[in-house]
C-alpha cells in the first residue's frame, strides 16, 4: 500500500465482501476474505459509513467536523486518515480512485 | 423382545437436528433407559431414516461395564451404564452441529414461553444448562441446554431437546429433578456422572416449538454475589452471541446480519445467579411482562 495514502483527495470505498450491521452506534463486520469479524466503534463507523467511493477523505473530514461542531479540524482529519488506513490494512475498504 | 445379533431394545428413531440415528444395547434395561432419555428427540412418526447406529454392548458382564460404539467407531469401553448414556449424548451433540450447518448454531441454551424463546449463551460452566433446567422445572418449553439453532431463512430458534446435562455441582438444587434411576437400588452406577434429564413425552417436561427470540440472557455464575439482571445494551449482546458462535465463519456477513437482527430485536440482560430459584423467578418476570406476551421486543 503507498504509504501515503490515503490523501484529502482520495475516494475510499467498502469491499463488497465486508457486510456490516449497525448495532447502537456501532457497526459489526464480517469480512469474508479475511473471515474476520471486527467491531468498529462510533468514531470509526462513522467513517465506515462514508466509505462509498464518492465522498473524498477531505469531504469526510469537513462533514465529521461540522457534526462535532467544529472541533479541531486538524485532529479530526488525521483520526480520519489513519482510520481509514486501517480499513484498508485490514481489507475492508479500497481506494476507488482519485 | 430380541432384535438381530441379540438386541435386546432399540430405540425409536431419534432426530438431533439433521442427525437421524437409534441406540441400540444388548441389555434390556439399559436400552429402555436410553429411550426414556432421549425421549425429547423421538421423532414423532418414527420416519425419520435412521443414518447412524449407537451401539451399547456388555463388555464385562461381571462389572456391569459396557462399550460405546457408533456404527464403526469406538467411542468410549468400559463405562458403567449411566457414563455410556453420556458417551452418546456427548458424540449426539457433536454431530448434531456437524450435520446442522444450515443453521447458525450458538453455545446456547434455549426455553420458549408463550411462543417467545429466551436464548441463554454462554460458555461451559456459565449455569446455562442448571438455568435452564430451572426453567424447565417451572413449565417452561425446552428448547436445548447446549446448542441452539437459528433457522437461516424464517430467524426461529429450532428445537434441539437433547437431555438437559447437569453436572455434579448443581445435583443438589435440581435434586427434584434426578433421575428415576437414583431411586432404584443399587442405582449409582445407572446415574453417571452427570445426569442426563429426559425431557418430552412421559417425563412431564415440555418441549418448545420453533420460535423468534424474544430474550438473550447471558448467565453467569458466581456463588458470591447477589442474582440479579443487568441491561445489556445491542452491541454488548451481540458480542456475547457472536463468541458463543459455533460456525459463523460458513454463513460470514448473513450470520453476522443475523446475529445482529437478534441482538437488535431481542431485550438483552445478564444475568448474575448465585440463587437459581431467584434467577428463574428474574427470567419468569421477564417473559410473562405484558410486553413479552404481546411480543414486543426492542426495535432494530
Amino acid at each position: 500500500m503507498n504509504p501515503e495514502w490515503p490523501d484529502g483527495c482520495s475516494r475510499p470505498v467498502r469491499r463488497d465482501s465486508a457486510g456490516g450491521v449497525e448495532l447502537d452506534d456501532n457497526v459489526a463486520l464480517y469480512d469474508t476474505a479475511g473471515q474476520l469479524l471486527i467491531m468498529l466503534n462510533s468514531s470509526a463507523a462513522a467513517v465506515w459509513e462514508r466509505c462509498d467511493g464518492a465522498t473524498t477523505l477531505d469531504e469526510m473530514v469537513g462533514e465529521l467536523a461540522e457534526a462535532h461542531g467544529g472541533d479541531d479540524a486538524g485532529a479530526i482529519a488525521e483520526d480520519v486518515r489513519l482510520t481509514v488506513r486501517k480499513l484498508a490494512e485490514l481489507g475492508l475498504v479500497v481506494d476507488a480512485g482519485t | 423382545m430380541e432384535y438381530e445379533y441379540g438386541w435386546a431394545h432399540r430405540t425409536h428413531n431419534l432426530s438431533g437436528l439433521s442427525y437421524h440415528f437409534a441406540v441400540r444395547a444388548d441389555d434390556e434395561r439399559l436400552g429402555c433407559l436410553a429411550d426414556a432419555v432421549l425421549a425429547g428427540l423421538r421423532d414423532p412418526c418414527d420416519a425419520a431414516p435412521v443414518e447412524h447406529w449407537y451401539s451399547l454392548t456388555a463388555s464385562d458382564a461381571a462389572l456391569g461395564t459396557v462399550d460405546v460404539t457408533c456404527d464403526d467407531r469406538v467411542l468410549a469401553r468400559g463405562q458403567q451404564p449411566g457414563d455410556a448414556l453420556g458417551w452418546v449424548v456427548w458424540d449426539v451433540n457433536r454431530a448434531a452441529a456437524e450435520a446442522s450447518g444450515c443453521h447458525l448454531l450458538l453455545h446456547a441454551g434455549g426455553v420458549e414461553a408463550g411462543g417467545t424463546g429466551v436464548l441463554i449463551p454462554g460458555a461451559s460452566g456459565s449455569g446455562k444448562s442448571t438455568l435452564v433446567a430451572g426453567l424447565v422445572r417451572a413449565g417452561l418449553g425446552y428448547l436445548t441446554d447446549e446448542l441452539a439453532a437459528l433457522d437461516m431463512a424464517s430467524g426461529k430458534l429450532m428445537p434441539y431437546p437433547k437431555p438437559i446435562t447437569v453436572k455434579s455441582g448443581s445435583f443438589a438444587v435440581l435434586s427434584d429433578m434426578g433421575p428415576d434411576v437414583c431411586r432404584g437400588p443399587g442405582h449409582g452406577p445407572w446415574v453417571g456422572e452427570e445426569w442426563q434429564l429426559a425431557v418430552g413425552e412421559g417425563t412431564g417436561r415440555r418441549v418448545g416449538g420453533p420460535c423468534e427470540a424474544g430474550f438473550v440472557v447471558v448467565p453467569r455464575y458466581d456463588a458470591t454475589a447477589e442474582t440479579a439482571l443487568t441491561p445489556l445494551s445491542a452491541t454488548q449482546a451481540f458480542l456475547a452471541l457472536a463468541v458463543n458462535a459455533v460456525n459463523l465463519i460458513p454463513h460470514g456477513s448473513a450470520g453476522t446480519r443475523a446475529l445482529g437482527r437478534l441482538a437488535g430485536r431481542c431485550q438483552c440482560f445478564s444475568l448474575t445467579v448465585s440463587d437459581l430459584d431467584a434467577a428463574c423467578r428474574l427470567v419468569l418476570g421477564l417473559v410473562e411482562a405484558p410486553a413479552a406476551r404481546g411480543g414486543a421486543g426492542r426495535e432494530p
